[in-house]
């Protein structure tokens, strides 16, 4: 009675894994994903959708698709499950970027490429790793400047206008990449705009709404914010709205549902866009290059769109 | 026979039975449904599993004679996370500088006893304060994890070292270094349970306080005792794991004291204390790992491994009371 229970109980399991896995085939290309932790947010759950969605319209690929849920033990587990099922080529979103660098080199030892998607790992590994596909922080930072100064110059502010910048957290690439770009970008498209003050509001939104209080106490005149991420944007949106201060214009990153609805109502000037779809289809496309013998450069960005209240009909609304 | 021989024989078998079933399940499932071409019972894979069990199977040996004693520790998870910190934060300290890989082994001693003051600490105010463990390692859990937090903030606590890693990714005879480890840990504490009487205490305790006080069992000292134990053990789990990875989220070992005690009920311990075994437990860890791996090689998303783990549980210790129920019958008639 026991057994026929648990056989049971192992039969649904094996169903699941029928509807989930294709047909075997010989001769496609085996790709492996260890993902960091579906479900946690809606970026994450909408890239393994568009992934398997992806795999599978592909005929030539085969996938496992595995998820650490957060814990990096389990990803590297994961790693050496893939490595041991012999299969073409890994994708890691890393769970933590230097934790998995050792399972990483592991994969590179036995012939297995390894392609990092999302956030890159540290510098250390690089070796190990055939190419990055992501998206291009330094660019969206850039982009975010040309944003800002093209709303200067069709409000005719263009030679008077102060900004405000509100960092990502301190130390995370990401940050610093996206800081780097805008700081480099506007005084070459601006040169008269004028960046009176920057402070990190940690990807944090009550934290950015703090910074931006004390930035609308110390300035009288403030034109412009940019922040990292939407996230902060609105914290900072809000701290302007309490404040009654109104005709600033707000630049952000990383468009997420709050800043787009923002956008929609008029108050938030503009964003990048970046879609987990095309996180999730650069990432297989980029393994299927390199299995397919294609020069691929180590850093392979997908491209991460413009997006403000002129043009964000032709964008869905973010998921996350 | 004598009566309830049998119900122990199937209670202490069950979880060997379900391993088996579960090999034979995923290598004639894998044939089908598997991209690979090597087989589920591949050698080197099931090698890996023993090794992928030691984080969590090193701790789990641990807890089981916490819950043979009646009690719990729900800190395990955060003491694993602050051991790590301390194992690969000292190894940057300018105090250190000088000694080059020689102070590996010190950053070990370092993270070691970071484990066994915090579990005796859980110990000392179980003993003093008369305060359920449960709600006692619960308040840790949360006390350690923001020791945790305010070490490093949210970020990682990082120092890669190859000739750590490369010393953590030997294999000595065909072995990986975690699963020595975990061998080991369960045969000293095998011994422990069986042969000595710290281990003899620790079921009475757990069956009935009352009567070993009465014995003239000690028993505050004798949880101090044990919750050291644990400490010591979650420790030994990080400093095994992270000596293979070389950096720590503020977040790692979240959960564990979950998987832990799964692994330990899986094994057939007894919630309320005074039964369980160490091999079982050790069971109830490669049943788990073999289901992560097998729904992995057959394909199968890796959500459904929850799903199945929690009816499994739920089947396991219905079981167990049925078989209960049966031995208390057989004792009437």
């Amino acid at each position: 009675m026991k057994t026929s229970f648990k056989s049971a109980l192992v039969a649904t399991t094996a169903f699941v894994g029928l509807t989930l896995s294709g047909a075997a085939m010989a001769e496609t290309m085996k790709i492996g994903i260890t993902q960091n932790n579906v479900g946690v947010d809606s970026y994450q759950t909408t890239y393994e959708k568009a992934f398997i969605a992806a795999a599978d319209a592909n005929d030539k690929v085969e996938t496992v698709v595995l998820d650490a849920g957060g814990d990096v033990a389990r990803q590297i587990a994961q790693m050496e499950d893939l490595i041991q099922q012999e299969v073409d080529a890994i994708i890691i979103w890393p769970t933590n970027g230097e934790a998995v660098i050792p399972a990483v080199r592991k994969a590179h030892k036995a012939g297995i490429p390894v392609i990092v998607t999302n956030s890159n790992i540290a510098e250390q590994g690089f070796e190990f790793v055939k190419s990055f596909s992501g998206p291009d922080n330094i660019t969206q930072g850039r982009r975010s400047a040309e944003i800002m100064c093209d709303k200067f110059k069709a409000m005719g502010t263009e030679n008077e206008a102060k900004v405000v910048h509100i960092t990502g957290q301190p130390g995370y690439t990401t940050a610093i990449e996206r800081a780097k770009g805008f700081d480099d970008r506007l005084p070459e498209v601006c040169p008269n705009v004028t960046q009176i003050d920057k402070q990190p509001g940690d990807w944090n939104r009550e934290k950015s709404q703090k910074v931006m209080e004390a930035f609308l106490v110390k300035y009288d005149d403030i034109d412009g914010v940019y922040s990292g991420d939407d996230n902060m944007g609105v914290g900072a949106l809000n701290a302007a709205k309490a404040a009654g201060r109104e005709g600033i214009i707000f630049v952000g990153a990383t468009n997420f549902a709050v800043g787009y609805e923002a956008m929609g109502r008029g108050e938030y000037w503009g964003s990048i866009y970046q879609s987990p779809v095309d996180d999730a289809e650069a990432a297989l496309k980029t393994a299927i290059d390199v299995l397919s013998g294609k020069d691929i450069p180590f850093l392979n960005y997908f491209d991460t769109p413009k997006i403000t209240q002129d043009n964000m009909a032709e964008f869905d609304k973010p998921v996350f | 026979m004598a009566p309830g021989t049998l119900s122990t024989f199937l209670k202490r078998g069950a979880i060997w039975g379900f391993i088996v079933l579960e090999l034979v399940f995923f290598s004639v499932a894998g044939e089908f449904l598997s991209l690979s071409d090597k087989a589920f019972m591949d050698l080197d894979n099931m090698l890996l599993l023993f090794k992928q069990s030691a984080p969590i199977g090193i701790i789990a040996i641990g807890m089981t004679i916490i819950m043979i004693n009646g009690n719990i520790d729900l800190s395990v998870g955060a003491t694993f996370a602050l051991s790590a910190i301390v194992l690969l934060d000292s190894m940057t300290w300018p105090m250190f500088g000088g000694l080059g890989d020689g102070v590996i082994p010190l950053a070990w001693g370092l993270a070691l006893m970071t484990g066994v003051v915090l579990g005796a600490l859980n110990g000392l105010i179980v003993w003093k304060t008369g305060v359920d463990a449960f709600i006692v390692t619960l308040g840790s859990m949360l006390g350690y994890r923001g020791l945790v937090f305010m070490y490093n903030g949210e970020q990682p606590t990082s120092h890669l070292n190859w000739t750590l890693v490369d010393l953590a990714e030997s294999q000595f005879m065909g072995l990986h270094t975690p699963t020595w480890f975990l061998i080991a840990v369960t045969a000293v504490i095998w011994f422990v349970m069986n042969k000595t009487v710290h281990g003899r205490n620790a079921y009475a305790i757990g069956d009935n306080r009352t009567a070993a006080i009465n014995a003239g069992i000690r028993v505050g000292p004798h949880f101090v005792i044990n919750f050291m134990i644990i400490g010591f053990l979650a420790s030994l789990s990080a400093v095994v794991f992270y000596s293979e990875s070389g950096s720590v989220n503020p977040n790692d070992g979240e959960l564990y004291e979950l998987w832990v005690i799964t692994a330990v009920v899986l094994g057939g311990t007894k919630l309320t204390g005074g039964a369980g075994s160490v091999l079982s437990t050790l069971g109830g860890v490669l049943a788990i790992q073999l289901l992560r791996k097998g729904l992995g090689h057959i394909g199968a998303d890796t959500e459904t491994v929850n799903l199945v783990i929690g009816l499994i549980l739920i089947a396991v210790l219905f079981l167990d009371r049925q078989l209960n129920l049966k031995g208390r019958e057989a004792l009437k008639t």
